[in-house]
């Protein structure tokens, strides 16, 4: 066996240490694109590099990069998650009618604590992401349609909560015992805004998962090869399932950092979120096919697009030219990664041109 | 006929073609003459298909070139084979199953009338005179999907002779026939040649070569090793040279299993047939039979016997068959393949691509997947216990961490068997054990193969090849139909028993009569 896995000489690693740089830039062009854009704003924009600035444009891609996380999941088993922006409304809908309304029972009203109204409205969004993984991996409908229903589930009850108002003044009131809401969008640790640091730390968890638990490399397989992988026996609807799950409670957590922000919930909140959450994961070098990608990736891209977004704005870019731009980018990191993926393909059999007889 | 001097329409010279890790290729000429039956031999993996892709513009030559009447040809796509009058029917049946007969042989080249409308009336008549002329009118508006695969075979044949196809090449076409379908595309085959049209035949089944044939040329492991007129070619002719010496001199040790313990005891199974197209299912009727500890029993049986339902039933994938597994004693409750793992039972699939291999991983990722325990991986535990099995299984690779698609055929299946060991199973399944791998690594497997057995392993493998059969099983059941039509142990077994108790005694394309049962045991 030995010999079989014997490294390679030192004149092959030279041949193929062109190949191999060129493949690394396409692989890491996310991060390259993310440096050229940051030296672009700072140098046109003088006011792009101020703090007070990148406090905001964290928040921004805070929002952006923890759907990105909680979607990795999901595109990487092949599927995806249209609901995500609905949710995160229904999320803070669910949150602003507990702080505002309260609950009634038995002819009294009730306010629950801000932490009791947090953890209802994440676990009406857990039911969502229960229901769009249910019908994914169990009714087998399409990911594209079961989350195009619930997209529009999600909304619709986000709208019946308040009849399409806005539930304003979520600050809460002492006497009701439901003050500090505010504090989950708005309070800083360490001087970096509290969101950033719970996308930071979702990041870790759900990147931890991905490498090194089987979970994660479930996950992988199914996106690989779903029939491989229940042949194999992997509980195929169960990795789909979880998936869904994290995708809706990322979401939930966007929907109630921006109530929290704005110390009001809106029944349109997240409207579109969707579509940046996608593109960030595509950005990023996910693949919409599942099975190759990763939880940095999506980090990463969506940074490309809270900082585009934002360097336009201060740029003074007209609006519609900034959604031209956003287009043009995401067309082509998907294109590039079309490239990298064929050039690998092709390369592959050259790299390994040194290896031994193979058996054939 | 054979006497004739022929002349060469289409001669394929040293083409070359590479895959990552193997040669499938390897500068290979092969003649087709003129208004003949040029029948292509090989086994698995000696590159018959790829040969035929190349000719039929479906895969381009790293090297060599095409020469049709001595000139030199481009082919770069199905399209431009198909101007130089070569088409294909191909061994995976390219039929529309959503369209019907006329709109299948029409497709992709449609007729028209006023620039854009589709000429259905036309089609039909044109379709309706190509099958008239293969002898086998169908109604034109017949859905494929309702077709016998013969039949679709025949509606493939006729949109070749429409496109006014010269050379005709058929992959395999027998390979998922009845016996009667057989036959009537031999009719057809004549009537072709009569019509001037060239044939190239692939076929693994040696009499109806030796019964069609006229000029041979043998394949193995991307080599040219024989090539000859019928007058010249006899059954011993074209065995020696598709084996070799490295299959055909070794001579199997067998320890009787007798003495033994019982492993697995199967009561009655049985799998009730669905009919739809992607995952059309054999049925199975009352299936019973036993396997030994440290034996190798053999399921042979044509395409379409069951022989693929049979061990999907007992590796969980088929959850809706009735009947009792008994596995070490222990009476088995299979709904989903975790129960099948758990209890011990593991299957290595047919297909590698489509069942078995997660492309985008790495080998060690291959190997572990659906073995991982703990909530988190351990890399380095994982990584030694790869190390290990692919030492005893001799996986050929410098690096685990390269991906899977980087392995050759006969590594990335004994990769798949490495990952079945990784559970310590008691049973082991396959699914046709060495399909799509080259004769040196087939030995290689059967050798692995009989190595696992003495340890203790159970091995039940299902093959449509005699010749495996043959040299892997210490006991064999013949399914025909989803009924078990006969048992042999080793010693019993010869090629013709064996096919004959698998050839169904009555099927035609349009009855389908069950053969009675006929009991060799």
């Amino acid at each position: 066996m030995t010999e079989h896995l014997s490294s390679p000489g030192r004149s092959d690693r030279l041949a193929t240490s062109s190949v191999r740089a060129l493949l690394f830039l396409l692989r890491a062009r996310a991060v390259f694109v993310l440096l050229l854009l940051l030296i672009l704003f700072s140098a046109l924009a003088p006011s792009f590099l101020t703090a007070n600035n990148l406090s905001i444009l964290s928040k921004h891609v805070a929002i952006s990069a923890i759907l990105a996380i909680g979607m990795t999941f999901v595109v990487l088993t092949g599927g995806i998650d249209l609901s995500v922006g609905s949710v995160a409304g229904l999320g803070g809908m669910v949150a602003g009618y507990l702080l505002t309304q309260g609950l009634t029972f038995g002819g009294s009203v009730h306010y629950p604590g801000v932490l009791i109204a947090i953890l209802i409205a994440l676990a009406v969004c857990f039911a969502v992401g229960l229901l769009n993984g249910w019908l994914v991996a169990k009714a087998g409908v399409a990911p594209f349609i079961a989350t195009l229903g619930t997209l529009y589930i999600a909304r619709g009850a986000a709208l019946l909560l308040s009849n399409g108002k806005t539930f304003p003044n979520l600050g809460g009131q002492a006497v009701r015992g439901n003050t500090g809401f505010p504090l989950l969008g708005q309070s800083f640790l360490l001087g970096i805004p509290l969101p950033v640091w719970i996308m930071l730390a979702l990041f870790a968890v759900v990147a931890l998962v991905a490498a090194k638990t089987p979970l994660g490399r479930h996950v992988y397989a199914v996106g690989g090869n779903e029939r491989a992988a229940r042949l194999a026996g992997i509980r195929v609807p169960r990795v789909k399932l979880v998936t869904y799950l994290v995708s809706s409670l990322c979401a939930a957590l966007v929907g109630l950092i921006i109530a929290s922000q704005l110390e009001a919930a809106h029944p349109a909140t997240g409207e579109s979120f969707e579509l940046n959450a996608i593109a960030a994961v595509v950005l990023g070098g996910t693949s919409l096919m599942g099975g190759r990608g990763s939880v940095t990736g999506s980090l990463i891209g969506a940074f490309v697009i809270g900082v585009l977004s934002d360097g336009l704005v201060m740029l003074g870019v007209s609006e519609f030219w900034q959604m031209v731009i956003k287009g043009t980018v995401i067309v082509l990191a998907v294109a590039i990664d079309q490239l990298q993926s064929r050039l690998q393909a092709k390369f592959l059999p050259y790299l390994l041109s040194s290896s031994p007889e193979d058996g054939q | 006929m054979n006497t004739a001097a022929t002349e060469i329409v289409l001669e394929a010279r040293a083409i070359t073609k590479r895959y990552p890790g193997t040669i499938a290729l390897d500068r290979v000429t092969f003649r087709v003459h003129r208004n003949q039956v040029n029948v292509l031999i090989g086994e698995n993996g000696a590159g018959k298909s790829t040969l035929m892709r190349i000719l039929a513009g479906v895969e381009a030559a790293d090297e060599g070139e095409l020469l049709l009447d001595g000139a030199t040809i481009s082919v770069r796509s199905p399209r431009e084979a198909a101007s130089h009058g070569i088409s294909i029917v191909h061994q995976e049946l390219s039929t529309l199953p959503n369209l019907d007969i006329s709109e299948n042989i029409f497709a992709g080249r449609e007729l028209v009338k006023a620039a854009i409308l589709v000429d259905r009336p036309a089609q039909d008549l044109r379709s309706a005179a190509a099958l008239r002329k293969l002898r086998r009118p169908m109604p034109v508006r017949t859905p494929a999907a309702q077709l016998s695969l013969g039949c679709r075979q025949i509606a493939e044949a006729a949109r070749t002779l429409d496109q006014g196809a010269r050379i005709l090449i058929l992959d395999e076409p027998t390979s998922a026939l009845s016996t009667a379908e057989a036959d009537s595309l031999f009719h057809v085959i004549a009537d072709l040649k009569r019509a001037g049209v060239t044939i190239i035949y692939i076929s693994h089944r040696l009499n109806e070569l030796l019964h069609l044939g006229d000029c041979f040329t043998v394949l193995r492991s991307g080599r040219v090793v024989g090539e000859a007129l019928r007058a010249e070619v006899s059954r011993q002719w074209i065995v020696e040279r598709m084996s070799g010496n490295a299959g055909a001199g070794e001579v199997q040790t067998r320890v009787p299993a007798a003495g033994a313990p019982e492993l697995l005891v199967v009561k009655g199974l049985s799998l009730a047939a669905s009919g739809t197209d992607e995952a059309a299912q054999a049925p199975l009727h009352d299936l019973s039979f036993t396997l030994h500890r440290r034996e190798i029993l053999g399921v042979y049986g044509l395409l379409g016997a069951g022989r693929t339902e049979l061990l999907e039933s007992l590796a969980g994938s088929r959850p809706s068959f009735a009947g009792q597994i008994i596995l070490g004693g222990k009476q088995l409750h299979i709904s989903t393949v975790a129960d099948a793992v758990k209890a011990g039972i593991v299957l290595v699939p047919e297909d590698r691509q489509r069942d078995g291999l997660i492309p985008e991983m790495s080998i060690r990722e291959n190997i572990s997947l659906g073995s991982e325990t703990g909530f988190f991986l351990s890399r380095a535990r994982e990584t030694l216990r790869v190390r290990e099995l692919a030492g005893e299984l001799n996986i050929a690779t410098r690096d685990l961490e390269l991906p899977v698609t980087t392995l050759s055929g006969g590594n990335q299946q004994k990769a798949l068997i490495a990952r079945c060991m990784m559970r310590s199973p008691s049973l082991l399944l396959l699914d046709e054990p060495t399909r799509g791998v080259d004769a040196v690594a087939k030995v290689e497997v059967y050798r692995i193969l009989r190595g696992l057995a003495a340890k203790g392993l159970g091995i039940l493998f299902t093959s449509s090849e005699i010749e495996e059969t043959r040299m892997l099983a210490d006991r064999v059941l013949v399914l025909c139909q989803g009924r078990i039509s006969a048992k042999f142990s080793f010693a019993e077994l010869t090629d013709e028993t064996l096919f004959a108790a698998a050839s169904p005694a009555v099927s035609t394309a349009h009855s389908s009569q069950s053969s009675e049962l006929r009991s060799h045991d």
